[in-house]
């Protein structure tokens, strides 16, 4: 191979000891099962949620929630499956935003808008893909920081189409602009994050994420027995992009605006740490983990203008603490109790496997 | 714009922006090319360098004091980081990135706390020497010239120190084989702190320097960040050389493009970037590994 990243990443061999070191409760099977009983619980409640008498200012947080939530769980899947972290997820889906806000200012119907926003978001994902597949690692964080800095300096110089930092706004389709109508914008909203959430679900299950999770655990292996590691790691991050794209076309209704801020390195950093707050490789992180956030975002400053110091504490300490996040630490945490009232607990099988000792030689 | 006067007034603003460029860009290149850290504090690092160079310089009207003070203040907190948190997660290069934007939040949130919304900059004897030269209709600032003379001494010892001395060797070692030459009797662990609190150091500086030359503003850390990660993307993780060319090479793009594509002028800092990933993805003067 010619590139020579490949051959740095192969001597330092990053992307082995990623999720090990954070969380790493994929798999484990009390875990799962916690998580689909929450699941059950988590998906009553958000349905019922505007009949439960909540003011339309809750509905419309939970809206925002949902947004964010989806743009971490299509970096939750490079992360959790390939062992990959994407930082520049929010120049992906601000394209899928520019898809539809250009149509929609061209007075295209909402099929020809989200038709645009599907091309541009496959090639820019693709192009992301490529320019990232020989790479692992932090240089896969390094080489997707620079791809998402070039969608933001692309979005706000090309000020004729994407109106830079004034951004161009839109309408919701049909009649769900009227502020009456929030809680079916909510469920409209709702149904993409469920339907995105499932298509990450579905692929993570398939052998297509059993292959993804071979690279994650041992590339080289991988690549001894035939696997074309590059391409899988396109198709992942073509997957990630499809729904970081659709998590761009609720955000872009919900604000009803796109600006070139969208694509800022502030956009693209907050998914990781919404990730990381809730739980890498669980199902429930990304929805758990956006919930925090909007809570400090946008309740906290009410009444703590700190909210943003307190923020990066409580991600400080989730990272040098509890690596798991909520979800995967409140698995722990049920573990742990099983095991003091000697009730009988499976222990996690398969299992990731611990951080390699070349990690540990290297310090 | 074409009395080529104007072109050599153009080239040397170009110039004392690429000066601080490289101050930016030259402690993320040195701390990643030997800690593998993408260290995501950095411009936040130089935000603080430049509100510590504000204060100081305000009270004592010497731009030396306040580059040192800055220096200082930044290699205190940066050490305060390695120590406390940084070092305890050698080696996993995910939760060393996440901690590095965990404090990028809290430090351009406390600055935003303690120093206040307003844009503030260098002001007094401090911009010292005042006023320019002249020649013909153009006119050039003194301080821009004292500027660019800072950071190519500061660029000099910088290559001096790595190529001729016992730290620089370590340096060198390091970057090339950390398990020699810890084999070899050094505290690598150290090492690695110190390289750290030194590219804090300069940022720091640099952050001072750079107030002098335009005012910052909360939130900056980002833009900052940016800046610096295309000058290392482009010279090459871990080259003092690749930082100097890379700077100098997007700053006139920026200075030039201004004048003659407007309309693109912020994204031809980051087409270089785009061309360096396709064709040469270690940077200018990257190692090939």
């Amino acid at each position: 191979m010619t590139n020579p990243l490949t051959r740095a990443t192969a001597v330092v061999r990053p992307a082995t000891g990623l999720i090990p070191s954070l969380g790493g409760a994929s798999r484990d099977r009390l875990t799962t099962t916690l998580q689909y009983v929450g699941l059950a619980v988590v998906l009553v409640l958000l349905v019922a949620l505007p009949y439960l008498g909540l003011a339309p200012y809750y509905v419309n947080i939970t809206t925002t929630t949902l947004c964010s939530a989806l743009l971490a769980a299509s970096v939750n899947f490079l992360l959790g499956q390939a062992g990959l972290v994407s930082m520049g997820q929010a120049g992906i889906s601000t394209v899928a935003m520019y898809g539809v806000a250009w149509g929609f200012k061209q007075g295209w119907d909402l099929g020809g808008q989200l038709l645009l926003a599907l091309v541009l978001t496959l090639v820019v994902s693709a192009i992301f893909g490529i320019v990232s597949m020989r790479t692992s690692g932090i240089y896969f964080m390094m080489v997707t920081l620079a791809a998402g800095m070039l969608v933001f300096g692309l979005a706000y110089s090309m000020s004729s189409i994407t109106a830079a930092d004034t951004g161009i706004s839109v309408d919701r389709p049909g009649d769900l602009n009227s502020r009456f109508n929030y809680w079916q914008w909510y469920y409209l909203a709702l149904a993409v994050f469920i339907v995105g959430t499932a298509i990450l679900w579905v692929v993570s299950r398939s052998p297509f994420g059993a292959s993804l999770r071979g690279i994650r655990d041992s590339e080289s292996r991988m690549r001894s027995l035939g696997y074309n590691v590059a391409a899988y790691k396109v198709g992942a991050f073509m997957i990630s992009g499809f729904v970081a794209g659709m998590a761009g076309v609720i955000t872009l209704w919900n604000n009803k605006l796109v600006t070139s801020d969208s694509a800022s390195i502030t956009n693209s950093t907050l998914p990781i740490i919404v990730l990381v707050l809730g739980g890498v490789g669980t199902l429930l992180g990304p929805l758990v983990g956006a919930i925090v956030v909007t809570f400090f975002s946008i309740i906290m400053p009410s009444f703590f203008e700190r909210w943003e110091t307190l923020l990066g504490v409580v991600f400080i300490l989730v990272i040098m603490f509890a690596r798991a996040g909520i979800v995967g630490g409140l698995g722990r945490l049920y573990r742990w109790i099983r095991r003091r009232t000697g009730g009988s607990v499976r222990t996690p099988d398969v299992g990731t496997p611990v951080p390699t000792s070349n990690h540990r030689t290297t310090a | 714009m074409n009395d080529p006067l104007l072109v050599v007034q153009q080239a040397l603003y170009g110039f004392s922006e690429a000066s601080v460029l490289f101050l930016l860009a030259s402690g993320m290149t040195l701390v990643f090319g030997l800690m593998r850290i993408v260290n995501m504090a950095h411009g936040a690092f130089y935000l603080v360098g430049a509100y510590i160079g504000i204060v100081v310089s305000t009270a004592t009207g010497n731009l030396l004091v306040a580059i040192l003070a800055g220096a200082a203040v930044v290699a205190a907190l940066a050490f305060a980081a390695d120590l406390g948190l940084l070092r305890w997660l050698r080696g996993q290069e995910l939760p060393e990135v996440l901690v590095t934007i965990g404090l990028t939040y809290i430090i351009g949130d406390l600055c935003l706390a303690i120093f206040g919304g307003d844009p503030l900059g260098l002001a007094g004897p401090a911009k010292e020497p005042a006023g320019g030269f002249q020649v013909g209709s153009v006119t050039f600032p003194w301080f821009r010239l004292l500027v660019i003379g800072i950071a190519v001494v500061i660029g000099v010892g910088l290559v001096l120190v790595q190529h001729r001395t016992r730290v620089g060797a370590i340096l060198r070692a390091g970057v090339d084989d950390r398990e020699t030459i810890a084999a070899h009797g050094i505290n690598i662990r150290w090492v690695f702190t110190w390289m750290f609190v030194a590219g804090a150091a300069l940022a720091g500086a640099g952050g001072v320097i750079d107030a002098g030359l335009e005012n910052v503003v909360p939130n900056q850390q980002w833009d900052f960040l940016v800046k610096s990660l295309v000058v290392v993307i482009v010279g090459g993780l871990g080259s003092i050389a690749g930082a100097a060319v890379g700077a100098v090479g997007i700053a006139l793009i920026d200075v030039f493009a201004k004048v003659y594509l407007p309309d693109i002028a912020y994204f031809t800092i980051f087409l270089p970037m785009a061309l360096i990933l396709i064709f040469r993805p270690n940077g200018l003067f990257g190692k090939k590994a």
